[in-house]
């Protein structure tokens, strides 16, 4: 049987009522936990996973699969209404969809972000449905220098991103990579940084620090001015998703843009949606005619953070499936999913149990409809929070985040350095530091460091990294990147002078 | 003004501790005794950039220091208010800190009313708000208590008393 009459039969057999209506909470409930800053996509099927005994194998696969694709997707709201990226894959959704809030076109940041996640979504679904065996393939021949490369390329980002004041940008990051490095070191296991706190062995968490640097802030930055009186947001009314047919078609080449790099960046194990977004963001940005506006409420902006973001779910099922192996701590938890369901992902998979494998396809296809039309249906609803006064919004929301933080790992240390990372951000904004550079390095920080060292391992030398073409392409691309920014950053300053 | 007119300093100042730190914990750290690179490696190199650019925002600053000063004096006067920032902050802190002694309800009940009222324009602080305030406290701590205890099977700390 092809793969179209597969897919087809599966569809049919996934819109079944029982189905159908598990699948519509488990989008709902994926899209709550999202756009709750303290809650997690991982969490969310951390939640659904025992739920799913009872249920027949690819019934609990199709429901983990909805409650995925609803959690990544649902952080776009709070990125968006709050500036707090509900999940670490729509931090850089904040950069232009909080600033089109503050000018009142809040339901049109909203429903740009919902469509376009979307058609990021339903690309790297058609692409997982057609194409994962091969890609599988590719994603093998990546070792660890390759990624290493991939990192590294990642964090030179910052570099493009604090163009004009590039030192303060650099040293914005900086303590994000000195942060990663508070734990037990890659490979050897070696204490760092933790000053005979035994919490501290495990590192800082990425969810306290991201609800530390945006949540906590927040509080204080808005403490420094909400005594002021209140401000009411306007909202203008849109109708459909609130932009015109010719915007879209404008679009469409930066999201199809987007949706590669975020496929692409999925199939990785192990890299992300964070980064996805990230890269899919400052690349749109360099490549854009009118870079200026990005961070200043440019749709375009919103279009390649999203895009590429839902972009990475197709991606990382891709070697979920084909070979067992999980890129992050959502697919980790699902292939817990499958094991428990007594199948084992891998190549066999799709020999032994194809109506499994294209149950799970056609569930991420209908899924994704489904987080559409949800999330559509509800834009007025999730619009009236910019209505609830400030003041009494952020302490509510800091009480979430202190329950997130809490239950991520049971551990109070984690809610407690919430309050440190808020202080550093509170910091940062009195200082004119910019906060991105400090989050993409913590997030990217550790995992370079242990790419490097895992190269190192098999190759000995730096040296031996060269004979990989792979590795050769991104670093040269990463040296360009740094050289470019670099001298464009002392043009801007002659021209300053004169 | 102070932040403006001295910030870039303070920072510079911040980062060549911070870079030194780093150089000199690193130092203490154990080599690797089967490869060149270790776990002080990454460490040493963070430390020697942070210690490199913190100079350069240094040297940038002080020579700058006269134009930016001169800058910072014409523009408008920082109306801040730090007395609900170091308000808020000071709650924050005591609340994370008496979570679990005391226990998520009690002390949530506590941090969020005040917090709201700390944060409360003056003219949204009289007693019909004040009441409005504890009412959506009460309902609010215990709808997360019931639904992360009862819905997601996550025990939050119990403290004091149990329920």
């Amino acid at each position: 049987m092809g793969a179209l009459s597969q897919l087809g039969s599966a569809i049919l057999r996934v819109c079944e009522p029982t189905s159908l209506l598990l699948m519509i909470a488990g989008v709902t409930v994926g899209i709550i936990f999202g756009s709750i800053p303290g809650l997690s996509a991982s969490m969310a099927v951390a939640l659904f996973l025992p739920l799913t005994f009872s249920m027949s194998s690819s019934l609990g696969m199709n429901v983990l699969v909805a409650v995925y694709i609803g959690g990544i997707s649902g952080g776009l709201i709070s990125a968006i209404l709050l500036n707090m990226p509900g999940t670490a894959s729509s931090i850089a959704t904040t950069f232009d969809g909080y600033p089109m809030a503050q000018k009142g076109e809040a339901m049109k940041a909203l429903g740009v972000g919902i469509v376009f996640s979307f058609l990021g979504s339903v690309f790297s679904f058609i692409i997982l449905t057609f194409f994962a065996p091969w890609l599988a393939d590719v994603a093998l021949k990546f070792a660890a220098p390759d990624n290493f490369g991939i990192c590294f390329f990642a964090l030179t980002m910052v570099a493009v991103l604090s163009s004009g004041n590039m030192v303060k940008g650099l040293l914005a990051g900086m303590l994000g990579l000195v942060f990663a490095m508070v734990g037990l070191a890659p490979i050897d296991g070696t204490a760092r940084f933790t000053f005979g706190i035994p919490e501290m062995r495990g590192g800082f968490n990425t969810l306290t620090t991201l609800i530390g640097i945006f949540a906590v802030a927040d509080i204080l930055v808005s403490a420094e001015t909400i005594g002021h009186g209140i401000k009411t947001i306007p909202v203008k009314k849109v109708r459909g998703f609130g932009f015109s047919l010719g915007e879209f078609f404008k679009w469409i080449p930066g999201a199809i843009r987007a949706a590669l790099i975020g496929t692409g960046i999925g199939i990785l194990p192990g890299i992300g949606g964070s980064t996805s977004g990230m890269l899919s963001y400052v690349t749109a940005k360099n490549m854009s005619k009118h870079p200026e506006t990005f961070g200043q409420g440019e749709p375009e902006g919103i279009v390649a953070t999203e895009c590429a973001n839902n972009a990475t779910i197709g991606g990382a099922l891709i070697p979920l499936l084909v070979l067992g192996i999980p890129g992050d701590g959502v697919t980790a938890m699902m292939l817990g999913g499958f094991l428990i369901h007594g199948l084992s992902a891998g190549p066999l998979l799709f020999v032994k149990n194809a109506d499994v494998v294209y149950g799970i396809f056609a569930a991420c296809m209908v899924c994704a409809l489904i987080m559409l039309i949800v999330e559509w249906t509800c834009i007025k609803a999730f619009v009236q929070v910019l209505k609830v006064p400030k003041h009494v919004l952020l302490p509510l929301i800091l009480v979430l985040c202190a329950v997130g933080a809490y239950a991520t790992n049971n551990r109070i240390f984690d809610v407690q350095s919430i309050v440190v990372f808020g202080v550093i951000g509170y910091l940062y904004h009195k200082f004119k530091l910019p906060t991105t550079p400090f989050v993409l390095c913590f997030l990217i920080g550790r995992m370079t460091e242990e790419y490097l060292r895992r190269g190192l391992m098999r190759f000995k030398t730096f040296g031996a990294f060269f004979t990989r073409p792979i590795f050769c392409v991104f670093f040269g691309i990463a040296v360009a990147v740094i050289l470019w920014s670099v001298y464009k950053e002392i043009k801007a300053a002659r021209a300053d002078k004169h | 003004m102070f932040f403006r007119k001295y910030g870039d300093i303070i920072t510079g100042l911040f980062y060549t501790a911070l870079g030194a730190a780093t150089i000199y914990f690193a130092t203490q750290l154990p080599k690797s005794r089967v490869m060149k690179i270790g776990p002080d490696f990454m460490p040493m190199v963070i430390g020697v950039l942070i210690l490199v650019l913190a100079l350069m925002l240094l040297f940038q600053s002080l020579k700058n220091f006269k134009a930016n000063a001169e800058k910072a004096e014409s523009m408008p006067p920082d109306t801040a208010d730090y007395k609900r920032v170091l308000a808020s902050l000071v709650l924050v802190v005591i609340y994370v800190n008496i979570l679990a002694p005391v226990g998520f309800i009690l002390s949530t009940l506590c941090y969020l009313f005040l917090q709201i009222v700390v944060l409360a324009p003056n003219d949204r602080r009289n007693s019909k708000n004040i009441l409005m305030y504890a009412v959506i406290d009460v309902i609010f701590v215990f709808a997360v208590f019931f639904l992360f205890r009862y819905g997601f099977k996550i025990v939050l700390p119990s403290g004091l008393f149990t329920l």
